[in-house]
This record gives C-alpha cells, sequence and structure tokens, in this order.
C-alpha cells in the first residue's frame, strides 16, 4: 500500500509574548493508503494540532509534511484550498455547519464549488448519501430544527461529497450522546471500508478501539503505537480490552 | 472594575471606538460651529447696526425732494425720531476705473454711487466699526469691491468721462450695514465733502435716501403705512429695518442651516452605529453577562458597566468636538467677522454652541439606555448555554441554493446572508444612502442656484439680456428711444419690455400699502406661475407669493389699486415667486398709461449665431444709462458669496460623506469578520480560498451599497426638495424646482461611493488571511 500522508520532523511552536509553546516535537509519522487511523492522549497533548498540521490546515514551524507525495508547506493558499476541496473531507467535533442554509444546501455547498459534476448529479448523490446515513428527511431542515446526531451525519455527508481520498476527524463522537456516537462511529467505520483513509483525533477507547492503528501522544510527541488490525464487529470487545490494557500501562 | 472594563474594551475595539469617537467628535464639531455661526452673524449685526446707527425705514426717491415738506412731517409725527435725507450720486459704471485705467468692469451688475459721510445716523464704518472720515483725495471703498477685484489700500480708482477726470486714493474700506450684502444690488462709495460737490458738478445723477429713526422698531409696519398713504416722495422702493437684518443675515443663515444638516445627519449616523457596536459587544459578552446574571450582579449593575463606556465616549468626543469647534468657528466665521465685524463677546457665545453640544451627548447616552433596556430580558441559561443572545436568522428558510438552478453560489451566497441578517445590513445601508445624499443634496442645491432659470425665481421670465432702465431725467424719451431701437435689430428672437409703477393697494383696514406693480406683454419670457396664470387681460392681476400672503390674498380675490388717486378693482389671476425687491411685487393687465414709473425693464432673446458679448457691448452703448446685463452674469453675482460659501460646503460634504462611508465600512467588515470567524474558517475548511471569501464580501456589500445608491437618489429627489422649498420659502420663492445635476448625481457621485466603500471592504477584507482556522474550529 502506498503512504498518502507523511510527516517528517514536524514541529510545531506557538509564540506568545516571550514564551514558546512546543506542541509539535519532531513527530514522524507515515499514513498507508486506506488505513484508519486513531490519535489518543491526554488534552493539550497537540492531538488535533497534529490532525491539523498534517492536513495542511495550520502551518507548522518546521520539517516536512508530503500528502499524496505534495509537499504541503510549498502550495499557496489556493492549491491548499483546492486539494481540500477535491482530495480531503472534515468532521469537528461540533458540527459546523452554515447557519444560514437548509441540511441540504449545507451538504451540497463544497460539491457545487468544485464544480466536477453538474449541479442535478450532485443533488441526486447527497439524497443517497443522507439516505445512507438515516437523514433524507431532514432535507428541508435549518440546522436549529435537527439533534446533535443528526447534525453530525450531515456533517459526514458534506465531507463525503467530493469523494475524498482521506477523512480528517477532529473528535467527531466529542459532542455526542452514546447511542449518536455509536451510529456515528459505525458509519465511519463503514467509510472505512469502502476504501477511504480516515485519521481521527479521540478520548474515547470505544471509538478507537474500531480503528486499524492507535497512536498515543503526551507532549507533543508520539510516544507509543498500537495496531489492533481490521475491524470486525464480533470482535469488538476483545479490541476494547487491548486497548484499555495498553493505554493503562501507557498511564492514561 | 468599571475603569478597568473599560480601558479593556478600548483596547479591544480601537477601530470602533475610534470610528465612534470620530463620528461623535465630528457632529458635535459642526453643531458647535453651526450655533457658533448663528449667536456670531446675530451679535455681529446687531453690533454692526448699533454703531451704523441703521435707519428703520428708508424710501429711496429718484425724483426731487422739498426738505421742507419732510421736516414738517418729521415735526408732526411723534412716531419719528430722526429724519436724514441722503443724496447718492449714481455712476454709470463705465465711468468707474478700479485696479487700471484702462479697464472697464462692464459685466457687473451693481449700481455705483458716491456718498459722503452722513451727520446723525447711517454711518458708513471701517474694519474697525468706526465712522470713516475722508480727506480731499480719498475714498473708501465698499468691502464687495475689496473682495472681488483684491483692492488694499493705497491702490488708486477713477473716475473718468471724455471731459472729466478725478483720481483716488483708497484709505479705507466701507462696512455699509445698508449695502453689504451681494443680495443688494447698490454699493455706495465714499468721499470727501469737497470732492463729492466737485464730482456732482460733472457727473452722476443724483437719488435719495429718505431715512427715518424710530423712537420704537415695534411700530414700523404701522409707519409704513401710514408713509405711504401721505403725498411723500415714493419714487422708489422702500427697505426697512427688518429687510436689512434679513438681508445681511441670509448668506450666513443658508450655511449655517447646511452645515447643521450635515451635523444632524452624522448625529443620526453616529446612533445607528452604537446600535451596530452595543448589539455587536453584547452579543459577544453573553456568556460574560449570563454568569454576572448567574452570580447574583443586580441588572441594573450590568447596565451601568456597558453605559458608562458610552456616558465616557460621548462626553469625551463632545467635549472635543466643542473644543475644536473654538479653533475652526473663527474660520467659518471669517466672512462674518469682515463684512459685519466681530460682535460682542457675551457669555452666550459659549454657551449656545455648548448646550447644542451637550444635547447630541444626552441624545447618544439616552439612545444607549434605550437599546439597553431592549435587551435586559436575557436568559442566563440559553446564554450560558449557546453563548447567543439572539438567532433569529437560522429558523428562517428564504432561498434555496439546490432549487436556484444558474445562480453563481458567490453571488447566492451572498444574497442569501443579506436576507438572513436583513436587520444588521439595512443599518449599513443607510448609511451608505444617507452618505449619497449628503452629497447629492449640496450638488443639487448648488447645480439649481447656479441653473439660469433661476432667474425666474426672481420675478422675471428666463432671457438671454436684461436691460434695467433707472429713473433718469429724461427716463420715458430713453425708454422709447430704446423700444425703436429693439424694434429694427435683425438678430433678435424675441424682447419684451415691462414698466414698473410705484401704485398703492388698499388693505382691509382701508389704509393704502405701496406696491411696485409691473406692466407689459407677459406672454413672451413666460414665468412658470405657484398657483393660476399670468395677467392676460384687463382687470387681471398676478401677486407674488409674499405679497399676497401679506394681503391675505389668494387668486380669484379682488384687489384695489389706487393709480392716479382713482380705485381700480383688479381680480388676482396668479401667484408667482419674487426673491427681488423683498420679494413684494406685482403684475398687471391695466386700461390706464403707467404713471409714477419707478423703472424699466427689458428681456431680449439673441439669435444664436450671434455673439452675446459683442451684442451686450453694443447696447451698453446705444442705451447708455441703462444697465444691460448678461443674465448668467446677473445670477453669479447676486448670488456670488452664497455660491462661493455653497461650494466649498459641497465639497465638504462630499468628502465627509466619502469619509464616514470608507469608515463605516471598515468598522462594519470588521465586525461582521469577527462574527463570522467560525463561519470562515469553515468555509475554508471546505475549500474556499481566501480570495473567493473577500469576493463574497464585497458582493454582499456591493449588493448593499447599490440598494442604498438607488434610495438615497430618490430621497435626495423628495426630502431634498423640500428642504430647498423650506429655504426658498423664507426668500419669497416657496416652491423652487430642485435642479439634478445629471452627471454628478447619477453618476459621479454615485461611483466615487461605489469605488470607497469597494476599496474600504478590500483593504479590511485583507485580515482574512490572517485569521486562524483551527481557534475557531475547535482545534487545541
Amino acid at each position: 500500500m502506498t503512504t498518502i500522508v507523511s510527516a517528517q520532523h514536524v514541529n510545531k511552536v506557538y509564540k506568545m509574548g516571550e514564551t514558546q509553546q512546543h506542541v509539535l516535537k519532531n513527530i514522524e509519522l507515515a499514513i498507508k493508503e486506506g488505513e484508519f487511523i486513531a490519535i489518543m492522549g491526554p488534552s493539550g497533548s497537540g492531538k488535533s494540532t497534529l490532525l491539523y498540521a498534517v492536513s495542511g490546515m495550520d502551518q507548522i514551524t518546521s520539517g516536512r509534511v508530503l500528502f499524496q507525495d505534495k509537499e504541503l508547506t510549498a502550495l499557496t493558499e489556493e492549491q491548499l484550498a483546492a486539494l481540500r476541496l477535491q482530495t480531503m473531507g472534515f468532521i469537528f467535533q461540533q458540527s459546523h455547519l452554515l447557519k444560514n442554509l437548509t441540511i441540504f444546501d449545507n451538504i451540497i455547498l463544497a460539491a457545487y464549488l468544485a464544480k466536477i459534476e453538474n449541479r442535478q448529479t450532485v443533488n441526486r448523490r447527497a439524497l443517497e448519501l443522507m439516505k445512507g446515513m438515516g437523514i433524507e428527511e431532514l432535507a428541508n431542515h435549518m440546522i436549529t430544527q435537527v439533534s446533535g446526531g443528526q447534525l453530525q451525519r450531515a456533517a459526514i455527508c458534506r465531507a463525503l461529497m467530493n469523494n475524498p481520498r482521506m477523512l480528517f476527524a477532529d473528535e467527531p463522537t466529542g459532542a455526542l450522546n452514546t447511542n449518536a456516537a455509536i451510529e456515528v462511529m459505525d458509519i465511519l467505520a463503514d467509510i472505512h471500508q469502502s476504501g477511504t483513509t480516515i485519521m481521527l483525533v479521540t478520548h474515547d477507547i470505544k471509538v478507537a478501539a474500531k480503528t486499524e492503528r492507535v497512536l498515543f501522544m503526551v507532549d507533543g510527541q508520539i510516544v507509543a503505537e498500537h495496531t489492533l488490525g481490521t475491524y470486525k464487529k464480533e470482535q469488538l470487545k476483545a479490541r476494547e480490552e487491548r486497548l484499555v490494557g495498553w493505554l493503562s500501562q501507557l498511564g492514561f | 472594575m468599571i475603569g478597568h472594563m473599560l480601558k479593556r474594551d478600548v483596547l479591544r475595539n480601537k477601530t470602533i471606538t475610534f470610528t465612534l469617537l470620530t463620528f461623535i467628535t465630528l457632529s458635535s464639531l459642526l453643531m458647535a460651529s453651526a450655533m457658533s455661526m448663528v449667536v456670531d452673524v446675530w451679535a455681529s449685526v446687531d453690533r454692526l447696526f448699533q454703531q451704523a446707527k441703521v435707519p428703520h425705514f428708508v424710501q429711496m426717491h429718484a425724483g426731487s425732494i422739498d426738505q421742507q415738506r419732510l421736516d414738517d412731517f418729521t415735526k408732526k409725527q411723534p412716531l419719528i425720531q430722526a429724519q436724514q435725507t441722503v443724496e447718492m450720486l449714481n455712476i454709470d459704471q463705465t465711468t468707474l476705473f478700479l485696479k487700471n485705467r484702462q479697464q472697464i468692469d462692464h459685466n457687473s451688475v451693481m449700481d455705483v454711487s458716491f456718498v459722503k459721510q452722513n451727520q446723525s445716523f447711517d454711518f458708513l464704518l471701517n474694519l474697525h466699526n468706526e465712522k470713516v472720515e475722508m480727506a480731499s483725495g480719498e475714498i473708501g471703498v465698499p468691502l464687495y469691491y475689496m473682495k472681488k477685484y483684491d483692492l488694499h489700500i493705497g491702490d488708486q480708482i477713477w473716475l473718468a468721462t471724455d471731459e472729466f477726470e478725478m483720481a483716488f486714493t483708497i484709505s479705507t474700506f466701507i462696512r455699509d450695514a445698508q449695502m453689504n450684502p451681494s443680495l443688494v444690488s447698490s454699493k455706495r462709495f465714499v468721499v470727501n465733502d469737497m470732492d463729492w460737490q466737485m464730482i456732482k458738478a460733472h457727473m452722476g445723477q443724483s437719488e435719495y435716501l429718505l431715512e427715518f429713526l424710530l423712537k420704537d422698531t415695534a411700530q414700523l409696519h404701522e409707519f409704513e403705512q401710514m408713509y405711504q398713504s401721505m403725498d411723500l416722495p415714493q419714487q422708489g422702493p422702500t427697505i426697512t429695518y427688518t429687510l436689512y437684518k434679513v438681508l445681511n443675515a441670509a448668506t450666513e443663515g443658508l450655511i449655517a442651516f447646511v452645515i447643521m444638516l450635515i451635523s444632524a445627519l452624522l448625529i443620526f449616523i453616529a446612533l445607528l452605529c452604537i446600535r451596530f457596536i452595543m448589539m455587536a459587544a453584547l452579543e459577544e459578552d453573553a456568556r460574560e453577562i449570563a454568569v454576572m446574571k448567574a452570580i447574583g450582579i443586580p441588572r441594573k449593575q450590568i447596565q451601568k458597566l456597558y453605559l458608562t463606556k458610552y456616558i465616557a465616549l460621548a462626553f469625551t468626543a463632545s467635549t472635543a468636538g466643542y473644543v475644536l469647534a473654538l479653533f475652526i468657528s473663527p474660520l467659518l466665521t471669517k466672512n462674518i467677522a469682515l463684512y459685519m465685524g466681530v460682535g460682542k463677546q457675551s457669555v452666550w457665545h459659549y454657551i449656545i454652541p455648548c448646550a447644542g453640544v451637550f444635547v447630541i451627548a444626552l441624545l447618544i447616552i439616552g439612545y444607549c439606555q434605550l437599546i439597553l433596556r431592549k435587551y435586559q430580558h436575557i436568559s442566563t441559561v440559553e446564554a450560558l448555554r449557546t453563548g447567543h443572545l439572539t438567532e433569529k436568522s437560522s429558523s428562517k428558510k428564504g432561498l434555496l441554493l439546490h432549487r436556484s438552478k444558474k445562480v453563481n453560489i458567490h453571488v447566492f451566497l451572498g444574497i442569501k446572508d443579506i436576507w438572513a441578517r436583513l436587520n444588521m445590513y439595512s443599518v449599513i445601508g443607510i448609511v451608505y444612502m444617507m452618505c449619497l445624499f449628503m452629497m447629492i443634496v449640496p450638488v443639487n442645491f448648488l447645480y439649481t442656484i447656479q441653473s439660469p432659470s433661476f432667474i425666474t425665481y426672481m420675478g422675471a421670465g428666463h432671457s438671454q439680456i436684461r436691460i434695467d432702465l433707472q429713473q433718469t431725467v429724461d427716463i420715458e424719451q430713453r425708454f422709447l428711444h430704446m423700444q425703436e431701437t429693439l424694434r429694427t435689430d435683425p438678430d433678435i428672437v424675441k424682447y419684451a419690455s415691462f414698466i414698473t409703477s410705484g401704485y398703492k393697494v388698499e388693505l382691509q383696514d382701508g389704509k393704502y400699502d405701496s406696491i411696485h406693480v409691473e406692466t407689459g406683454d407677459f406672454s413672451i419670457f413666460p414665468l412658470s406661475y405657484l398657483k393660476g396664470k399670468a395677467p392676460k387681460q384687463l382687470g387681471d392681476i398676478a401677486l407674488s407669493v409674499l405679497k399676497a400672503k401679506e394681503l391675505e390674498k389668494d387668486i380669484g380675490d379682488d384687489i384695489v389699486l389706487l393709480i392716479n388717486h382713482q380705485k381700480h378693482r383688479l381680480t388676482i389671476s396668479g401667484i408667482y415667486q419674487d426673491m427681488t425687491n423683498g420679494g413684494k411685487t406685482a403684475k398687471a393687465y391695466l386700461d390706464v398709461p403707467p404713471t409714477n414709473i419707478l423703472w424699466y425693464t427689458v428681456n431680449v432673446d439673441m439669435k444664436q449665431s450671434i455673439i452675446l458679448d459683442d451684442k451686450l457691448e453694443a447696447y451698453r452703448d446705444a442705451f447708455y444709462p441703462a444697465k444691460v446685463t448678461d443674465v448668467a452674469h446677473y445670477l453669479a453675482q447676486t448670488f456670488g458669496t452664497t455660491i462661493a460659501q455653497l461650494q466649498l460646503v459641497t465639497k465638504f460634504a462630499i468628502v465627509l460623506a466619502l469619509a464616514i462611508a470608507s469608515l463605516m465600512t471598515m468598522m462594519f467588515m470588521k465586525m461582521l469578520l469577527a462574527k463570522e470567524a467560525t463561519q470562515i474558517a469553515i468555509m475554508r475548511s471546505l475549500g474556499f480560498t481566501v480570495q473567493i471569501l473577500r469576493l463574497q464580501y464585497t458582493i454582499r456589500i456591493v449588493c448593499v451599497v447599490l440598494l442604498a445608491i438607488v434610495s438615497g437618489m430618490i430621497l435626495a429627489q423628495t426630502i431634498g426638495q423640500v428642504l430647498l422649498r423650506q429655504l426658498g420659502a423664507i426668500m419669497g420663492a416657496p416652491n423652487i424646482a430642485l435642479l439634478t445635476h445629471p452627471y454628478m448625481s447619477y453618476l459621479i457621485c454615485p461611483l466615487l461611493l461605489l469605488s470607497i466603500v469597494l476599496i474600504a471592504v478590500w483593504l479590511s477584507s485583507k485580515g482574512l488571511k490572517q485569521q486562524k482556522m483551527l481557534m475557531k474550529l475547535g482545534g487545541e
């Protein structure tokens, strides 16, 4: 399998007045095409920063990030935007839909911008995706009229509209109740099954247990790595236990 | 704690605080300056009139005088304090040489007269408001000429005809309380008594000013009616103390009016601005407010926190405006100081502008309280949970992207946002509309007053040339000669002659008042009538607006004129606008030959192929001493000072409007970008580039500006017209039609506004690049 993302000697330093905060320290990371990877670690360990650094959403202080062999730091703002539009999808903890648009318009917006397919095809595809996530009846609702779980599913639909090569998810279940979180994770697992690479940040062992590989970060560094292998529903309990054991060894 | 919050708030919102501060300071500055102008005009006119001892009633008379009869009348009348007869020598302007001995000023519309200093009142003053005394060979020149020809003390002036020549040295400039304003078309030069006798022996025509000082000015009207009902000299117009005051104050008053108008607009914009800022600040601080409420801080205390900032801001800015006005006012009142001198400094000079500024500050604070009251029912729980006060927009569906088949998505998003937050965008829209209004209205005022057709508001039809023949010895002969020449002149397209006579009109109480009645063919150079039509058949009379108002008559009513001691009943056929002769005139179709003729007027239009200047020159030679004027020049000179000042105000208004538009845009954008930081971050994460987002903001603002431009134009046409009518009504022309300068109003001003706003949007959206996406999307 080819590497889709690789980070080499990545450092990120925040300057606040005279003090400096070294949030990513010499990170080395490679994610294979089709892989499902989770980043775990205590609050402030640099998990989200790493996710945004490797997706080109945030600039790094030093090092290199390669996405599909393109060096992100060398790209212009326009090229980065085009890359996000055509090959990446993002899911955030808060679903972050645009508040003036209906659920359906939110979903189709990026596809209309990309102009890869005509508007009719886009509309059809959006409806199919919504059907798949069980939210098709919410198409014309405004975002204040639906639940958090439904919003997050809409956000996933939006992220998938342009058939991204890779999904970046920052605590996608963080703001959801247990049932909604399970549903969202099952959807992500399905998406991965269909061949999309996923990198997600989470605190939740139940979530991480459905991924293939878990990285553990402390203080801006990846300190440990645990490979879980391909996810099968019936192995979930065992995978969770393995993870708990591994994490408790790490003091989490 | 309040001080700490204040400091933090100011530092956090530097641009916004600065903008608000600027607006309040500017509006206070303008208000204080305008108020100070009003006080100054008042004080200066008062002092000038006192020191010049301006007569209360003046009858101009172009015939002979029986002083004995006048003295008898004066003795018998208990109302009169003093009487004085002033003899003026009217000099043909072609015999007066200013600046150099060769150059004649043909285009002047002013009547030039030479006088001696008066003995008991109506003094001609120097620039220190002192009574001037001339030595032989010296001359005192009216300020109007000093300004127009840039004359200096020590310069030479010549009076010269073929047989006679006399040179004078300017020793002083004259402040003439009666004839200072350019609206008054006579100017008095002062010379030594001996020199005056010498001039009289060789040139000039005598005209008399019969001047009266009354014991009580309250009885002025009574005296005026009494004088006119007596058989006393009356060959010429009468002017009263009140009219002198109005004429002196008119020019500066107009400017003060326009400045106050701009100040009022600025206050309005400042209030919109405050509403805007307060709502944004409350929105931003919703969570903090909720926390304060949750820990039990009383509502009043929380309100005080917010109000303190605006009280501090309002008072700082208005004090700054007031202090600045102390420095700026002298510039604005320079003209007043020159023409009327500096009035007595009283405490009112400080109190009235201060009161104006104080009212502005109170208005602002009151408004803040009103806004805060609206927001006092913030739900603590809701604000703590969502961090928002209101989310009105989110339940409005409006336009749908997937149904808009071909619309560009950036245009769609722009319109959608405006639609969703109409309240917010309408605030900035109103500001743009006001800015355009502020630019167009003065431009059109100026255009109207400069237009040749403005003459119709002066009671005359629009013609190219106007010939005025005043009282002279053989006036009738000269008039006949003129008629003959014009009739045979092949260059003329059309001409019309009018004779103005001084008659008497019967009042309701049986007394008589004087009236200037013009007769002639009124159909050749038609005047647009406010009501009714021009006199067409025998027995028709048309009245000027102010005369009709004074006589309390309307069209269809009858009035009685006393002509040659005979009563003539006439029917009012129409009412027209006239700003000349105090705005009180009449036009009639009479079956009796005109008597008691005051002057003749002839209007002439030339063929297009004729060079107007040559023709004017030829007529001046042929019709001497009649005054031949190019109507365009006539207006320019009569309203010269007003036009110059209005030009200055217009430029100022345009610059100010553009400055306001750009400042408000930058502030609006800053707030918008801060408010929408999360939305922007979301869009960028979806793949929208910064350039595209800037384009979206530009589209939104352009939509708003375009709507504002259309409504601003409509507003300028409607409200602008109302304002002009208000102003015209005071001067005798209540129905001045506002003319629209097509290029300036419909093209240049809107384009200027649009460009400045675009630049401001582009500059302020530069900040988009610096915005950190992660902070807003929940990254660590």
